[in-house]
């Protein structure tokens, strides 16, 4: 190579690793700070500060911040890539990475064991009964959709149920809400129980493990039919799916045209209004987004808990925290000890990766005592 | 400091390049300066433990090398020089797994247990400890001369393109080169064109595989094809990482104006172990062939003499990359291998097959040993192994695997990697005669890599941990 190509090439590669910092310092001055680099002088080295330091650096850099789209639009259209956290499925169906690999990855459910059976000791010492429900993950009901390995209509059996059985072991009570997905799954249906752009169940899917779970309890006569009325009115919500969302490139979310929800809204037959919660219920749910779903997301008062409160005859009590429902949910009652007046059951909701991955893991955690 | 992020390529590596040009003298203690704070920057306390390695090294070597010194105190400088590099090594690598190893020893013998500290491993250290020692035992050996000052010294101990993951170079590659050394533009575009195919290797190839492979070693069951595909990714991984590292180091060696010689030469197409240990981290092998095997006695004491050196080596050469029992099965291993092909007249019990079906053959046998060094236990490396011959019933949610490994971009990748191994031309070579062509293909190769790296979350080098 003669020595004037030589020279543009060593042009073009110090124009690019010199062009980008001096971009982003002009752009720091243009707004009137000081560039952000020379932070480094001002930091007492040590390695969290410079950790830091670094961080902010790759966080503000504009250049990135301007590649970063481009590139994920790039390999989205090249590969179907659509980054670390999303698995693409077949038929555009999306997949959260940490619920695949809760299936995957081997786990003990020693943690979970250990609180939920304390959990429940400490309701019993109030004499309020306990319902422990496992959500199976989307790919659990839906693995067919995530690789042709898998024969159409399958569902997983997963290590959760392990967990499951340990519980009923213990006297607990875990209804198996896979296989009641796996029986829905056989049924022809004109949209799937979980959405396909969405870690979540569908609207649905919702109503009829509610109706599961209500069946479940008057066959166990833990709670007797309640005096209040309700109707259902069709609605139907369109939605970006979470997972979709997650990817954060406008381009690629265009990609997934909204999910159209079709939705049955519980309303008071006496007053004709939605569903609205009551905390002076006898029934207290406790969990996650799966919970969140329809019911305070629109169109409201068409989630899970409107619907089991619609079969119960009875409007319930409810604390829900998104990925919070390993530890967070009941340090809530450990602070609130007024959730737990007047209770008889609740009814515990968690997905199943939480039993790995949930936020602050599976602490015991004191509950206040009875009044 | 890591190679592949935006801190070093858009801030450290333009300061430091527009600086040292600017001096016009004085560029050894500037790149040793600079070399600190980019050792330092992983933490700061470090640079303590090599600058003591350093002094030691520079202290011993001048005692050494110092006219009319006696053989006694020649040897006591040497002892002391070793078990000082040795010693840190020892305790910052060692300490925690000789102690969890001997209370357990103690617990069954009831003797006296040591206390667990949490030691830190300081980045590097097995690196510039081996390059610090060699300067010492080259000087007793009359190899090289004693450092004509500490700045040149510590220049080569610290220097920071090899810093962190090698090449392990002797002081007598880079002695004369930092007394003096030649900048010119074919050697600095022959650097970037290193560089870039480095940092592409590890961000377009490297991390990928490691995404396959950790999916597959990270399954509780997977199903016998994942496995072995997960063993091949891990294969990819670890030759791109860590070749990707060397040719980096190189590449940047070059820019400022350092000769370092190449680490790997396309070692997967290799058609026996012995010659998988001629083209796999070279500098390595050879430190060890010239530092212990034959200091041992080599081939020089008889056949039986001979396998157990091999074997010794080996064995401590698969220590020195990590502190774990799988590590030195790793090494023990390829020493058994290496004295069986010795056993066998230096050929392999396959060199009857056709050329390409020995490589493929060898190739098998380095995958098996790549499971014992990915593994976190001896129980995980048994399973993995048992998987990967379906001995192993797979879960009901192994076939999902497939959703992870099989992705198109990583199917892409993997045929990538696979066209980028089994061909003979390693890109230390390739770059020799940079043509124009050559240098218009690696200008998008490094946007797309650049830009790669900006979606990525943090990864870095395998070879960081040893």
């Amino acid at each position: 190579m003669g020595r004037a190509r030589q020279l543009v090439f060593l042009g073009w590669f110090l124009a690019l690793i010199y062009g980008v910092p001096a971009y982003q310092s002009a752009a720091e001055i243009l707004r009137g700070r000081a560039p952000q680099f020379l932070e480094v002088f001002t930091t007492t080295p040590t390695r969290p500060n410079l950790r830091a330091f670094e961080h902010r650096v790759e966080d503000a850099s504009l250049v990135a911040q301007a590649v970063r789209p481009w590139m994920q639009d790039a390999w989205f259209a090249l590969f179907r890539d659509a980054g670390e956290k999303v698995v693409t499925g077949r038929e555009d169906w999306l997949f959260y990475e940490p619920d695949l690999r809760y299936l995957v990855e081997p786990g003990e459910p020693g943690e979970p064991f250990e609180a939920i059976v304390d959990f429940r000791d400490q309701l019993a010492r109030q004499g309020i009964r306990l319902i422990v429900l496992a959500i199976p993950g989307k790919p659990s009901v839906y693995p067919d959709r995530l690789t042709s390995r898998v024969a159409a209509g399958r569902t997983i059996r997963s290590s959760t149920l392990d967990l499951l059985a340990a519980l009923r072991h213990s006297g607990i009570e875990a209804p198996d809400l896979f296989d009641f997905f796996a029986k829905l799954r056989r049924e022809p249906a004109s949209s799937p129980w979980y959405l396909p752009q969405d870690t979540h169940w569908s609207a649905e899917g919702a109503r009829r493990a509610a109706a599961a779970v209500a069946r479940r309890i008057r066959d166990l006569g833990w709670i007797g039919p309640g005096p209040v009325r309700y109707t259902e009115r069709p609605v139907t919500v369109r939605r970006t799916g979470d997972i979709a969302r997650m990817i954060r490139v406008a381009a690629i979310e265009r990609h997934y045209p909204l999910e159209e929800v079709s939705c049955r809204q519980v309303m008071r037959q006496d007053t004709g209004e939605p569903y609205r919660d009551a905390a002076d219920s006898p029934v207290l749910v406790l969990g996650d987004s799966f919970l969140r779903m329809y019911e305070t997301d629109e169109p409201r008062a068409a989630g899970f808990i409107a619907h089991l409160a619609r079969e119960l005859g009875r409007p319930l009590a409810s604390v829900v925290n998104d990925g919070g429902a390993s530890t967070l949910v009941r340090q809530e009652l450990s602070r609130r000890p007024a959730l737990l007046e007047g209770k008889k059951l609740v009814i515990w909701e968690f997905v199943e990766r939480d039993i790995r991955f949930g936020t602050e893991g599976w602490q015991k955690v004191r509950l206040p005592a009875a009044p | 400091m890591v190679f592949t992020t935006h801190i070093f390529l858009f801030y450290f590596l333009p300061v430091v390049l527009l600086l040292y040009y600017l001096l016009p003298r004085h560029r050894n203690a500037f790149l040793t300066l600079a070399s600190y704070v980019f050792y330092g920057w992983w933490e700061p306390w470090f640079v303590v433990l090599m600058m003591f390695s350093t002094v030691l090294d520079y202290v011993c070597g001048g005692i050494i090398g110092a006219p009319g010194a006696s053989r006694a105190r020649r040897r006591a400088a040497l002892l002391a020089a070793i078990c000082g590099d040795l010693g840190l090594l020892a305790f910052f690598k060692y300490y925690s797994f000789a102690a969890e190893n001997w209370n357990r020893l103690a617990a069954v013998f009831g003797a006296g247990s040591l206390p667990l500290l949490h030691v830190v491993l300081p980045i590097g250290i097995s690196f510039y400890t081996f390059e610090s020692m060699s300067y010492t035992i080259d000087v007793y050996r009359g190899i090289v001369k004693p450092a004509r000052n500490f700045s040149d010294l510590s220049c080569f101990v610290s220097l920071f393109p090899h810093l962190v993951a090698g090449p392990i170079v002797r002081y007598n590659v880079l002695a004369e080169q930092i007394a003096y050394r030649e900048h010119t533009l074919e050697k600095f575009t022959c650097g970037i064109a290193l560089f870039i195919l480095g940092f592409a290797k590890k961000i377009l190839l490297a991390n990928p595989m490691g995404s396959v492979a950790d999916a597959a070693f990270s399954a509780a069951a997977p199903l016998p094809l994942d496995a072995w595909v997960g063993v091949v990714a891990y294969a990819f991984q670890i030759y791109f990482d860590f070749s990707g590292y060397s040719d980096m180091a190189i590449g940047l060696g070059r820019m400022f104006g350092f000769v370092i010689p190449k680490n790997f030469a396309s070692p997967y197409l290799a058609a026996s172990i012995t010659d998988f240990w001629r083209r796999w981290h070279i500098s390595l092998s050879t430190w060890l062939r010239d530092y212990l095997y034959v200091p041992l006695g080599g081939n020089r004491r008889g056949l039986r003499r001979t396998y157990v050196n091999l074997a010794l080596v080996m064995l401590l050469g698969g220590l020195w990359h990590g502190a774990n029992w799988t590590f030195v099965a790793w090494g023990g291993y390829h020493g058994v291998l290496l004295a069986f092909e010795r056993w066998l007249g230096k050929k392999t019990a396959y060199e009857w097959l056709p050329r390409r079906a020995q490589v493929a053959a060898t190739f098998v046998l380095v995958l098996f040993s790549w499971v014992l060094f990915r593994a976190a236990s001896f129980h995980q490396a048994a399973a993995y192994l048992g998987a990967m011959f379906g001995a192993r019933p797979a879960g009901d949610a192994a076939a999902l695997l497939a959703s992870e490994m099989y992705t198109p971009h990583r199917l892409a990748v993997l045929a990538a990697c696979v066209a980028a191994c089994f061909q003979p031309m390693e890109v230390y070579d390739w770059v020799e005669r940079l043509t124009w062509q050559k240098a218009v293909a690696l200008a998008p190769l490094f946007l797309a890599a650049a830009g790669a790296m900006f979606t990525q979350t943090f990864n870095p080098f395998l070879y960081f941990q040893f």
